[in-house]
């Protein structure tokens, strides 16, 4: 008995150690869509749980009702076009901040001798300790009207009534550069920090002058590094809440505030998941054919 | 050994102006000096070597001739113009890397064509010039691969290639050979030398190998803690070593230590205690009395015999301890009766002696008076 039990895990050892991961994500990750997308297919009620089932059992034939509806009131109502849109220019906006600041710093983490680039890398590391929350919050208390900045300025005689810059897109953008500034340039700089120097002397020593260097050496080198690191802002950027809804006034327009108060302020648990299937179609769909296109 | 040159064009006989002046060059990171005061010339159309053990200051010499590494303090000329302030990209320099450096992003072709589009050179000019080294480097076939799919020799010559195709007044190169193995290696040695020839352009090749320092090079600088110990043609360095150094790294060889007891112009004795022997000298030596000084004899100068020779300035009795059969010839470690080795070695020219001389047996080692060379540090 315990011989066969041990040839068995002997045999299938890969399988069980894949096995752990997939079980996870098959209860927490896949189980949890299939359940949105169901939901997004059926009907709002008021009734607990707001919907109504999919299937029902009438005069011993089993119905099943497929309520297309929520789609079509996505592509109705422009609102959801719109801050569709909206997200991801924002997002995309953010990105490119991030990518424009990120890559100087990710560059001279590289290019520092090993013991400070530790501790820099620590420095980049080191907001993940405080609350997200937190950290989003302290920037209303920096850039409101009574804020540091302006406080700053009007002291300074620079200005002479304080800038709106809270409950703007400005405000939304440096949240989102601010917060996701890490992950944009964790993978850049591991990119980076395998870049043999040898090459650069090389691409100088046969003429390139430093800016050269960097647009035909460094920068296609570093394209996968970049491609990682935009993803890793731009996704989470694009269905962002906390920072629309604590930075962001009432015309930013984002679909995870949407889809916040379709949930919870309209109850519409149906549309809300109908919003959360097109939001997830939006950002996957790119990344297989992007995965499909490098092959 | 290397003497494809007729004395004529060996211009640092003849005191022509040299191509590459190197003046009192030093060149420190903080407290440690890594080329002390080096001064080296180098004539157009040499193959030079700079020959050394790792970290002896070689491989940052190539680079301060490259500009990648600055100059502490002196002078580095190349054609007659001071390299000093002038970026690497501006150098009529290339460099050819140890890790060869290509860009791994780009074909072999593109790799190749990098230093000519830099120039500005128009794209019919550029595709023509690197078909041209394509051919002279034999990759033909392979111009789409990328590095990662290319063997260590071909790599290698990518690397030649794409530092030769800009022309440049010098080449530089940091252990060419390195990473290729030891077959390899000696092929591509001389397809070097005939690159070198066809072409023109002044060699300096940085390399830990003195054998391949030997094969390449028309001259070799010895270096050693960032010094140059000894700057000579091939033949000269390995037969007059200027001391125990250069003697030592470049061949192998025994070396008797020992004081002078009898000197004149073309007879010098002296007085070996290790070896129990005096050893005769076919020249004079200048040096104070009872000066401490060294005797270096390479492995392939003396005799061995089973018999005492007749009329040998040098003889000396031991019996064979060990020996190394190596195909082409054995090596012979013979023990004295001080204990003191000598190691020598014989051609095999013939397949098969009558009575080879084999482990244990007593025999005579000797040497004609001009074998050796007397070193005094």
């Amino acid at each position: 008995m315990t011989t066969a039990v041990g040839s068995f895990f002997l045999k299938h050892r890969r399988l069980l150690v894949i096995a752990v991961p997939m079980v996870w994500l098959l209860i927490f990750f896949l189980a949890p869509f299939l359940v949105v997308f169901k939901i997004s297919f059926s009907e709002a009620a008021m009734a607990r749980p707001p919907y109504l089932p999919l299937t029902s059992w009438e005069d011993g034939r089993l119905l099943i009702t497929l309520n297309l509806g929520n789609y079509q009131f996505l592509l109705e109502d422009p609102l959801y076009l719109l801050s569709l849109i909206s997200s991801v220019q924002i997002a995309a906006v953010s990105t490119i901040f991030a990518l424009l600041i990120g890559y100087p710093m990710a560059w001279y983490i590289a290019r520092s001798p090993s013991k400070r680039r530790n501790i820099l890398l620590m420095l980049v590391i080191l907001p993940f300790w405080t609350s997200f929350l937190l950290r989003v919050y302290a920037w209303i208390g920096i850039l409101r009207s009574t804020g540091v900045i302006n406080n700053t300025l009007l002291a300074l005689g620079i200005i002479d009534e304080p800038l709106v810059m809270l409950q703007t897109n400005f405000a939304v953008y440096i949240g989102i550069v601010y917060t996701y500034l890490p992950f944009m340039i964790l993978p850049l700089y591991a990119n980076l920090s395998r870049l043999d120097p040898a090459l650069l002397e090389a691409a100088a020593d046969l003429g390139a002058k430093p800016a050269t260097t960097f647009l035909t050496v460094i920068l296609p080198m570093s394209l996968p590094g970049i491609i990682a690191g935009s993803m890793l802002v731009f996704i989470p950027a694009i269905g962002e809440f906390v920072i629309p809804a604590l930075l962001g006034g009432p015309d930013t327009l984002m679909i995870g505030k949407i889809l916040w108060t379709e949930f919870f302020n309209n109850r519409d648990w149906p549309v809300a998941s109908a919003v959360a299937m097109v939001l997830l179609a939006i950002i996957v769909l790119p990344l297989v054919r992007f995965r499909r296109a490098r092959g | 050994m290397n003497e494809r040159q007729s004395p004529s064009d060996m211009p640092w006989r003849n005191g022509s102006e040299p191509f590459v002046r190197i003046v009192d060059v030093s060149r420190s990171y903080g407290p440690v000096v890594a080329v002390n005061n080096v001064s080296l010339d180098i004539y157009k159309g040499e193959l030079f070597c700079l020959l050394g053990s790792s970290g002896c200051g070689k491989t940052t010499l190539l680079r301060m001739l490259a500009g990648l590494e600055t100059v502490s303090s002196g002078r580095i000329e190349i054609d007659g113009q001071d390299m000093a302030g002038i970026s690497p990209w501006d150098r009529p320099t290339n460099i050819m890397f140890q890790s060869y450096a290509l860009f791994p992003h780009m074909n072999v072709e593109r790799n190749i064509a990098y230093g000519l589009y830099r120039d500005g050179v128009p794209r019919t000019e550029v595709t023509d010039r690197v078909a041209d080294m394509i051919k002279l480097v034999q990759l033909s076939g392979l111009e789409r691969r990328k590095p990662d799919q290319l063997s260590g020799g071909q790599r290698q010559r990518v690397a030649l290639a794409r530092s030769l195709i800009k022309r440049p007044k010098l080449l530089l190169l940091d252990e060419p050979l390195a990473a290729l193995d030891k077959k390899l290696r000696e092929e591509t040695q001389f397809e070097l030398v005939n690159i070198q020839e066809k072409l023109g352009v002044t060699f300096v090749v940085v390399t830990h190998d003195q054998e391949e320092a030997m094969t390449l090079a028309t001259r070799i600088g010895v270096m050693r803690n960032g010094v140059i110990e000894q700057i000579a043609e091939p033949r000269e360095i390995y037969e007059y070593p200027l001391n125990r150094f250069v003697a030592d790294f470049i061949g192998s060889v025994n070396m008797f230590e020992g004081v002078v007891s009898e000197t004149d112009p073309d007879r010098t004795l002296i007085r070996c205690e290790d070896a129990d022997m005096t050893i005769t000298v076919s020249h004079g030596v200048s040096c104070s009395p009872n000066q401490r000084l060294w005797f270096a004899l390479r492995p392939e100068k003396p005799e061995i015999s089973r018999h005492r020779p007749d009329g040998v300035d040098n003889v000396v009795e031991g019996v064979v301890e060990e020996i190394a059969y190596r195909g082409n010839l054995s090596i012979f470690r013979v023990r004295l009766k001080t204990g003191k080795q000598i190691d020598l070695t014989r051609t095999n020219q013939e397949r098969s002696a009558e009575e080879p001389i084999t482990w244990d047996d007593p025999v005579f080692v000797s040497w004609d008076a001009a074998s050796g060379v007397v070193l005094t540090s």
